[in-house]
């Protein structure tokens, strides 16, 4: 089975976020084991000239090293990823690389009509970078629009069309893990040139 | 023109920084730059609302008090900071003082792009609603290589890059004039909106007292049970007793007079009688409005300098008073004061005779007084030319019949509705020195 960790990409306490991780935890349960993590306590990214990465920000990237993908759920905040979780990213490419050639799955949940499509583009962008150099799944959205009214009491998804096209996503994501781990010729050189780019060189 | 500036790092080290140090420096004879810190931002957080809190109150105020933002931005992961990210952010939660704003962007970098990705991002990020910042559009400045970019003096080394940044720079002097015309003229009648009879209350006004009352000050003691004689006070930076305060305060060479953000005259300084002051000040005038001190003429004057200087169009407003004779040069600064917030708690008005200070300059450095024959006014005697203008009244120099005008273009600081004599800018080097007149 399948062990993923799902990225709570806001601080708030009612977020909607939270609330899709933990429905697809639930839902997927079955088809693979789901963890979800916090962000929240992270301090400030001050890039310190000690190098010194902070034990919550090393603890996450463990996880990460020992997952086989990562799933990400953004907010949207002004038009981009919340500072919040770009934060927890510039942690993970601060001396440590665990995204490197990780596969990552990327979905989002807004008040909205526009379900976070602009704060996706943004993520994959940051993901693409020299530093993290994620395997992101390509040509998926996931975009959960008006997120409040999305779930029933219980906490599930109440749009049938909704679920249907998550659980199609979740799926071909597990299928893209598998993919990607055929991908690998060109691991060792991500790698290597990921040290080049080292901050502490900068 | 007034800039403020923030570098979007909180890191220990930033080049962003040296950068908007360097445009502040190199170019203030065009703009005003202030830099804005951003290192006690908190993480945004909604449900954590901060702000309140003095950091995000201070950058909201400074923000909107300045004609336009320059922001520098590094780029991490293809993007721009988490600390500059959630800045923005607290700044379109609840509050929006960038809405409008007209914002220069420029960027150094460690590698040869200088920040393009995030530049971009940026741009997007401003003109997101909540945001509603005015991004000038073209004009990239992008500082690659930004490790070998600077000299030991922290100055641009090249040349051609100090050149393009001029013009960038004098792009968005006149964007921002474009854009605030835009926006339409910040109402120019504002200043009518200052009430001077100070029927309004700030959180330090004392109520039930009459302000004007002879005896406002035992008054409004009594009512606050204030602190008085050796009793101990807690001071940035010290801890003085209320009598050595009284020493300390009565003893500087000048007058002080507090006027609050209600408009209400709360202390001065007294060491003299009326008769022996610069501008005349009774014991019984402590706690009136600020209009009990003015003839009704002088009223809109008064206004108009408390306006600029509560709205941050200038921090100090400088005057000087004339009817005085040749062997005085008196000088009346308002100089306005803000809490940790940046909000406006009221005036320090300072008034002094600076000839002293002028003769002791000029006796103890061999030099005399010249007459600067480009000069619009008479350098020795200045504004005594206008010596037909009626003597100030009591409390407020700012009352003389000399309307002041918008403060000056470059330095928004400066804000004389005379021209500066050529004499000024060395008084200025020594003001620290005594009044002696040796």
């Amino acid at each position: 089975m399948h062990k993923f960790v799902a990225i709570v990409g806001s601080n708030s306490d009612d977020s909607t976020n939270r609330k899709l991780l933990q429905f697809m935890k639930r839902h997927f349960a079955a088809q693979a084991e789901i963890d979800l993590v916090e962000i929240k306590d992270l301090p400030m990214f001050n890039k310190p000239e000690n190098r010194q990465v902070p034990a919550a920000a090393t603890a996450i990237a463990e996880k990460i090293d020992q997952a086989d993908g990562v799933i990400i759920s953004t907010p949207e905040y002004d038009h981009s990823a919340p500072a919040v979780l770009m934060n927890a990213l510039e942690w993970l490419s601060f001396h440590i690389h665990p995204f490197v050639d990780k596969p990552v799955m990327i979905i989002g949940a807004s008040y909205g009509s526009l379900g976070t499509s602009r704060a996706q583009a943004h993520l994959r962008q940051i993901l693409d970078s020299p530093e993290l150099r994620a395997r992101i799944m390509p040509s998926s959205e996931f975009l959960l629009g008006h997120s409040l009214q999305a779930f029933d009491d219980e906490g599930n998804l109440v749009d049938q069309q909704k679920l249907a096209k998550l659980t199609g996503l979740f799926t071909d994501f597990q299928t893209f893990v598998d993919i990607t781990k055929e991908l690998n010729h060109a691991n060792e050189v991500n790698r290597k040139e990921v040290q080049n780019v080292n901050w502490d060189k900068l | 023109m007034k800039l403020v500036g923030i570098a979007g790092s909180v890191a220990d080290k930033s080049y962003n920084r040296l950068l908007l140090k360097f445009i502040a420096n190199h170019f203030s004879d065009t703009v005003d730059v202030e830099i804005l810190d951003i290192q006690d931002v908190p993480m945004f957080n909604q449900s954590d609302d901060q702000t309140d809190s003095e950091s995000v109150q201070y950058l909201s105020n400074k923000i909107k008090q300045a004609d336009g933002v320059i922001i520098a931005t590094p780029e991490h992961n293809h993007t721009i900071t988490a600390s500059l990210k959630s800045v923005i952010e607290w700044l379109s939660y609840k509050i929006h003082p960038l809405s409008g704003k007209p914002v220069m962007i420029v960027g150094a970098s460690y590698y040869d792009q200088g920040s393009s990705r995030a530049q971009l991002n940026l741009r997007q990020i401003l003109e997101s609603p909540g945001v509603d910042a005015i991004v000038m559009p073209g004009n990239e400045f992008l500082l690659g290589e930004v490790k070998d970019a600077f000299d030991d003096q922290h100055n641009l080394k090249d040349a051609r890059t100090v050149g393009f940044l001029k013009e960038t720079l004098d792009k968005f002097v006149k964007f921002v004039k474009v854009i605030n015309t835009m926006n339409g003229p910040a109402a120019d009648d504002g200043w009518k909106s200052e009430d001077l009879e100070s029927h309004g209350k700030v959180e330090t006004t004392i109520e039930g007292v009459d302000m004007h009352a002879a005896d406002w000050v035992e008054k409004a003691s009594a009512k606050t049970h204030a602190a008085s004689g050796d009793d101990y006070v807690e001071l940035d930076r010290g801890v003085l007793t209320v009598n050595q305060l009284n020493y300390f305060l009565n003893s500087m060479p000048m007058e002080l007079t507090y006027a609050d953000a209600n408009n209400q005259f709360i202390y001065y300084n007294h060491n003299a009688d009326a008769k022996d002051m610069l501008a005349s000040r009774t014991p019984a005038q402590a706690g009136n409005p600020m209009a009990d001190c003015h003839p009704k003429r002088a009223i809109p004057h008064v206004q108009q300098v408390i306006h600029m200087l509560r709205t941050g169009k200038t921090d100090l407003f400088k005057l000087p008073v004339p009817g005085n004779g040749p062997d005085k040069y008196v000088m009346h600064y308002y100089q306005a004061m803000h809490d940790a917030k940046g909000e406006y708690k009221g005036i320090n008005e300072l008034v002094l005779d600076i000839m002293p200070i002028v003769k002791y300059y000029l006796s103890h450095t061999g030099q005399v007084l010249a007459k600067n024959p480009n000069a619009k006014t008479d350098a020795v005697s200045g504004a005594s030319a206008k010596a037909a203008t009626p003597k100030p009244d009591s409390v407020s120099g700012a009352s003389a019949d000399v309307a002041p005008e918008a403060p000056d273009e470059v330095s928004g600081a400066s804000a004389d509705p005379e021209p500066v004599t050529p004499a000024q800018p060395e008084v200025d080097s020594v003001s620290g020195a005594s009044g002696n007149d040796n």
